[in-house]
């Protein structure tokens, strides 16, 4: 293997790392919610730390490698994708460690009717289900499944537009429980948006291998 | 002929033709004198060679039979030692000014060379004539041989330094990166690589030298008698010719006209054999 | 701190009353790929040339300064030791033509009258060709003459016969200038093994090829040393404005 594709490797696995660990604060999230576990929030907000060195990490070895190789075709879409992919990701990091402050802020565990009107649990796992097919996607180079990313966004943004009725009635039938309702609209929210955040990585994915730009088109098979 | 508007390119087609078939009839002017000389030569002497003839000594006036034994002999010596002299001081002079090209000496030594070139042979021989021969007390091979020796220098020079001067810088460099000694890299790398001109260079010159006579008329002398001593008079062929073939004898008239046709054969084996030797040994580059 | 291997100290090199080489200083570190890179008459191959005392060899060259090798001033050894200890290849590959393969990888050993047992010898030839990724394209033709290889396998001989040396240093006068990129991509790929048993020093006027190959940078420019630094460095974020200029191509 030539030093270039030793470098490139190298790049793929630390994306893939990052990947993992904002996966696992998207899991830890979803476990402080469920369980109401302010500690376990408390870790995804120190680990957050981690994912911002990460991202800088893999920014400034993509710049090294563009500097010392100019690399193109593949490699250079690959890299191209990668820095936009470490954005993303930390992004989605972001929202992990979002969540994680709501936990922390929020005086109660959320009421269960709350919970179970919106469905909230379903759409984190659904949402972390989403990000384990990206990274697969990413990590095997398989643009048939980078596709499918876009069918199951749909799917949380179904989830995200029913919440709005959703949590109005459950204001309606119970105005004390405004508060959490809130921010189970925010998680929902921001949720939502790693839906989006995955689209984006599915379409990287599919510029890097296929060279297709899918940004900004309405039909996306 | 009707007064066409092409017939100037018809009579400059015509002239072209006739300058072609002038040049050709030049050409041939030189190629068949050449044929028919080596042919009298050829037709005349072949006659006369037989095992007598390449192993007696000439017999005495007024008998009949006899051979050119000792100017066979004799001219493979006095050849062989001018060789032997002229070889390694040629090749070491023409080592040295392809390394040293701005040097004064080496301009000097070029000079000289050139001029050496352009001496007359005859001159060379009364040259030797006073320094050795007389000296000596007497005519011998030897001086015949160093009279040889300086015809035969300034071609070895010249052709090794051409060869050696061909070579490319890159080889010499690529033996002093190695840490090899300067003095072996001349002889490891240098010589070794130019083998095929410096080769070609010395057979040339004996070649040309073979069939020299005048240096050798008071020098060698000649010698009606077959020996080996190269501090007495020897015979050797040129001489054999240029006494045998104006005498009013037919025998040894005979014997100019055998010893021609071998000299002939000899120079012309030589130069046959530098073109073998040259492309065998040629190196790629 | 990396161990110093070669260090100038207020290195200059003429040629006659031209001044080629202007006080240089710079501290090389062993085990490392150093490139030396500067555009046409920058002075970088003088300098290489200096190294291993070759620039000498031309009339009316002359140096002064201290060039080290270790702790031992270079120009206080003899040549032929200096040589011995820093090998050269050339730009253009120049394989001995009138010695086979075989021949040519020892031919150090060889043209100064060396003679090594023929088990050693057979050791030192395979050695040194697995070393320059050569030995299994001409282990069955060793007794060929090296000039009917091609352009990039003639190179690889010339690197396995300054391997076979054993030297400490070996320098690169513009290695893959004369040859097709597929070579020149072989070539490069030999550099990183390399530089695990030696140290490079490598000239080039590509400088891409400065960039992916190495791991330390030399800029020269008018005879001067102008930036040495880590190659990420250099390329990123050089600190000169006239390395930055000629990376960027703003002058040749």
């Amino acid at each position: 293997m030539t030093q270039l594709e030793l470098e490139l490797n190298e790049v793929k696995t630390e994306v893939g790392n990052m990947w993992a660990l904002v996966t696992s604060q998207l899991n830890k999230a979803r476990e402080a919610i469920l369980h109401f576990d302010k500690d376990l929030a408390r870790e995804v907000m120190q680990r957050e730390k981690r994912v911002n060195a990460f991202e800088l990490k893999i920014d400034r070895d993509c710049e090294n490698i563009f500097a010392l190789y100019c690399p193109v075709a593949i490699d250079l879409r690959f890299l191209l994708a990668a820095l936009k992919i470490n954005n993303n990701l930390e992004r989605i990091g972001d929202i992990a460690d979002g969540i994680a402050r709501y936990v922390i802020d929020a005086p109660a565990p959320f009421p269960a009717p709350l919970m179970e009107a919106t469905q909230l649990l379903r759409m984190f796992q659904d949402s972390i289900n989403v990000m384990q097919d990206a990274k697969t996607a990413f990590e095997t180079e398989d643009t048939v499944l980078a596709r499918t990313i876009f069918e199951k966004d749909e799917v949380l943004d179904r989830f995200n537009l029913a919440a709005n009725r959703q949590i109005a009635e459950v204001i309606k039938k119970d105005i004390n429980l405004t508060t959490e309702a809130m921010y189970v609209l925010s998680i929902i929210r921001k949720l939502e948006r790693v839906g989006d955040q995955c689209t984006n990585i599915a379409e990287e994915i599919i510029f890097y291998i296929e060279a297709k730009v899918l940004k900004h088109l309405q039909q996306k098979q | 002929m009707n007064k066409k508007p092409t017939s100037p390119i018809n009579y400059r087609l015509a002239k072209s033709r006739a300058y072609q078939v002038l040049i050709i009839i030049f050409a041939m002017a030189i190629t068949i004198p050449l044929f028919f000389i080596i042919g009298y030569i050829f037709v005349q002497g072949v006659q006369k060679i037989n095992w007598t003839f390449l192993t007696h000594i000439p017999k005495p006036v007024g008998e009949s039979g006899g051979g050119i034994a000792n100017a066979l002999v004799g001219s493979l010596i006095i050849v062989a030692v001018a060789a032997v002299i002229a070889i390694p001081i040629g090749i070491m002079c023409g080592i040295y000014l392809s390394e040293n090209k701005r040097s004064k000496l080496a301009y000097w030594s070029r000079l000289s060379v050139d001029i050496l070139q352009g001496v007359p042979s005859i001159v060379i021989g009364i040259v030797v004539y006073f320094w050795i021969v007389k000296p000596a007390g007497g005519f011998s091979a030897f001086s015949g041989s160093i009279a040889l020796a300086i015809m035969m220098l300034p071609i070895v020079v010249r052709s090794t330094e051409e060869t050696l001067k061909l070579l490319p810088d890159s080889l010499k460099e690529a033996a002093l990166a190695l840490g090899i000694p300067y003095h072996r890299v001349i002889l490891s790398v240098i010589v070794p690589c130019g083998i095929s001109g410096i080769l070609s260079g010395v057979i040339l010159s004996v070649a040309r030298i073979a069939g020299e006579t005048a240096p050798l008329l008071f020098t060698a002398f000649g010698n009606p008698y077959l020996s080996g001593d190269i501090r007495k008079p020897m015979q050797s062929l040129p001489l054999l010719i240029f006494n045998y073939a104006t005498s009013p004898y037919d025998d040894w008239r005979d014997l100019a006209w055998g010893a021609s046709l071998i000299l002939l054969l000899w120079v012309l084996l030589l130069n046959i054999f530098t073109k073998v030797i040259t492309r065998r040994w040629k190196i790629q580059l | 701190m990396e161990d110093t291997i070669v260090r100038a100290q207020n290195f200059n090199a003429y040629f006659g009353t031209n001044h080629v080489v202007k006080n240089v200083n710079i501290d090389l570190p062993r085990n490392n790929a150093i490139a030396v890179m500067g555009p046409s008459g920058c002075g970088k191959t003088t300098f290489l040339r200096c190294i291993n005392r070759m620039h000498e060899l031309i009339a009316g060259a002359h140096v002064d300064g201290k060039m080290y090798l270790h702790q031992e001033d270079i120009y206080d050894m003899h040549p032929i030791f200096v040589r011995l200890k820093i090998g050269m290849v050339f730009q253009r590959p120049n394989p001995f033509p009138n010695l086979s393969i075989y021949d040519n990888v020892i031919a150090g050993y060889k043209l100064v009258g060396m003679k090594l047992p023929k088990a050693e010898r057979d050791q030192k030839v395979e050695e040194s060709l697995t070393k320059a990724a050569l030995w299994n394209e001409v282990k069955d033709s060793l007794h060929k003459k090296g000039t009917f290889l091609s352009g990039g396998q003639q190179q690889r001989l010339c690197i396995a016969r300054a391997i076979a040396m054993e030297p400490e240093v070996m320098l690169f006068d513009e290695p893959t200038s004369a040859l097709d990129p597929i070579s020149t991509a072989s070539i490069e790929e030999l550099f990183f093994e390399l530089k695990k048993s030696y140290t490079l020093i490598i000239v080039t006027h590509n400088m891409q090829q400065a960039a992916r190959v190495s791991d330390r940078t030399a800029f020269f420019y008018l005879g001067e040393l102008v930036e040495f630094d880590d190659t990420k460095q250099m390329f990123t974020n050089p600190k000169d404005l006239r390395t930055q200029n000629y990376i960027t191509g703003r002058f040749s």
